[in-house]
């Protein structure tokens, strides 16, 4: 009886002491893209106060197309896509190598992660001058570096030209992200046993094997959930491109779009379908995720 | 014989590893560098790298011009106060998910972190509605709040993590002792939590330090920090390449310098706790 008395005692007060981030969040989360969600279906503006909801029309009506017919938003789209894509199989790659060559020990481990972690740290559109500087057509570092080593036989005006713009956008991503890879693989090499290796080296079995059969197999789970955190954070990618490019459409993200019908356009229901439908796709992908891939994302808390 | 080649390995994993950690940090390196040249020198061709006039006038001139200390204050008013506010709501949050687990907390965990996975231009307009209509529109109060409540399922997150670890079987042995509840948490809870609620607290204003969706929308003048000050960084008389670095490293000098003591808790909030 006093046991029951105190473990209700025990639950109310765990629900007074959550309430406060409850609340908050359903504030900061739950009501604002609620609203979003509703100007999705209406013709609000910024400039204009009074509004009426017009049903799908955003997304598609026979008029003048709606999103499903913008060529920008499916090239935002596109961009979007082929940044999540090209950037995280990179980063993948690229991390797991610089994990690989940071588990030896060697002179300087420490200082060499500490600078490994640097470009991660520092705030994004830092990172996008310093490359837009070093990338500059006549000025940058790059050009006259690729010009010196016989890579380059002119200049490239990497951000002006629609071809390379991304491309130079994911290398930067690249650049400030693979760290993030690097350390999450780095982490799961470190737990795994190390008589694994013994074994393997006294059957005298090539490194490239080992690598492919064991250490790869063992790590994945925790390569899946990096792979899934930066896939989902870059389909919302803003920043970068905005800084380095900002409405230029040959690198214009679906956030970016989405900004830009927003805020500079003022054109409150059409940006809110587009931010919708990123909403919309962000979440189907986390749910789809969560449930068929059963990968726990909540791994490492145990 | 075998040791040699044992040497010769070491040395090509030293040298592996030494080349990763300066082709990452060069871009850095190279601000850095160009942050003390004069203007005309930084775009001199070929690049200089050592051998220039060092100069102080850059950073000089972003501060007259820029007015940098301005800047530098809401940075640190913003990313101490939002900080301060989200440990105020997080801790008996993390606190009561940690010690009194109920069917729920899988789920409210889950929910927490799926905000995360939000879309921030998805609450853009109304969140600039509800600053309009409240005056909140470029106020360091504004950003306060907005941050705290960005950064918040992230540092419930860590908490949570790291007051998962403080061993149950204390508690009971200070209840049988007679500890009230007041006392159980000063003396006994307290101790063991101040470490992740430290570490806590430097990422978050980490974080809270870099954010640019926010500050850059939200803000037009009074209360821009630093990352708002660097996205619309430009000269109004042609080049500007070496003030830009200046003023980007005086962006970044807190970071290095914080991020450099705390480097364990900065990759451990970062990975949402999967790395330690």
């Amino acid at each position: 009886m006093q046991g029951s008395e105190l473990t209700r005692a025990k639950v109310r007060s765990a629900l007074v002491f959550l309430a406060p981030m409850l609340l908050a969040l359903a504030l900061a989360a739950g009501w604002p893209l609620g609203r979003t969600l509703w100007f999705a279906f209406t013709d609000a503006s910024l400039t204009d106060n009074g509004y009426s909801f017009i049903g799908f029309e955003n997304f598609w009506n026979s008029e003048w197309g709606g999103l499903l017919e913008d060529g920008n938003w499916w090239q935002a789209v596109g961009n979007t896509l082929y940044f999540t894509f090209v950037s995280v199989a990179l980063e993948t790659v690229l991390g797991v190598g610089i994990a690989l060559a940071l588990d030896v020990p060697f002179r300087g481990r420490a200082i060499v992660r500490a600078a490994v972690l640097i470009p991660w740290a520092i705030p994004t559109v830092v990172s996008a001058k310093m490359w837009g500087w070093m990338l500059h057509d006549q000025f940058g570092l790059i050009n006259d570096l690729g010009m010196s080593l016989g890579l380059l036989d002119q200049p490239v005006a990497w951000m002006a030209n629609s071809a390379t713009a991304l491309t130079a956008i994911v290398a930067v991503d690249v650049w400030k992200t693979t760290p993030f890879m690097a350390l999450l693989v780095l982490a799961a090499l470190q737990m795994l046993p190390r008589d694994i290796y013994e074994a393997a080296r006294i059957d005298g079995i090539h490194p490239v094997r080992v690598f492919f059969r064991v250490t790869l197999p063992l790590i994945r789970p925790a390569l899946m959930v990096a792979v899934i955190f930066r896939g989902l954070d870059a389909l919302r990618a803003f920043d970068l491109m905005y800084a380095m490019t900002a409405n230029n459409e040959s690198t214009m993200t679906m956030s970016v779009f989405a900004r830009q019908q927003l805020v500079d356009f003022q054109d409150v229901g059409y940006g809110s379908a587009a931010a919708a439908l990123l909403f919309v796709m962000v979440a189907v992908l986390t749910a789809a995720v969560l449930t068929l891939g059963r990968v726990r994302l909540t791994g490492g808390a145990r | 014989m075998a040791r040699t080649v044992t040497t010769n390995r070491k040395l090509v994993f030293t040298v592996i590893g030494w080349a990763i950690g300066l082709t990452l940090f060069f871009p850095i390196l190279w601000t850095f560098l160009t942050s003390f040249k004069t203007e005309g020198e930084a775009i001199a061709t070929p690049p200089s790298f050592l051998f220039f006039d060092w100069t102080l006038e850059n950073y000089l001139t972003v501060n007259d011009r820029s007015d940098y200390f301005r800047h530098a204050i809401n940075s640190v008013v913003i990313s101490l106060g939002s900080t301060a506010l989200g440990l105020l709501v997080a801790i008996p949050a993390a606190w009561s998910m940690a010690f009194t687990p109920t069917k729920r907390t899988k789920d409210i965990l889950m929910w927490m972190l799926s905000t995360k996975m939000l879309p921030a231009v998805g609450v853009l307009v109304p969140i600039t509605l509800i600053f309009r209509d409240t005056g909140l529109m470029d106020t360091r109060t504004g950003l306060v709040i907005v941050l705290m409540l960005m950064n918040l399922p992230i540092i419930v997150w860590m908490l949570f993590t790291y007051f998962k670890e403080i061993p149950g079987e204390i508690l009971e042995a200070a209840r049988m002792d007679g500890a009230t509840l007041g006392k159980e948490i000063i003396y006994v809870l307290a101790p063991m939590a101040v470490p992740g609620i430290a570490s806590t607290l430097l990422l978050n204003i980490i974080l809270a330090w870099n954010e640019a969706f926010w500050t850059v929308l939200l803000t037009t003048n009074n209360a821009a920090p630093l990352t708002a000050m660097i996205a619309q960084y430009s000269s109004p008389e042609g080049l500007f390449w070496s003030k830009l670095s200046a003023a980007s490293m005086l962006a970044i000098a807190p970071i290095l310098v914080m991020g450099w003591f705390s480097q364990k808790q900065l990759v451990r909030g970062l990975t949402f706790g999967a790395v330690k």
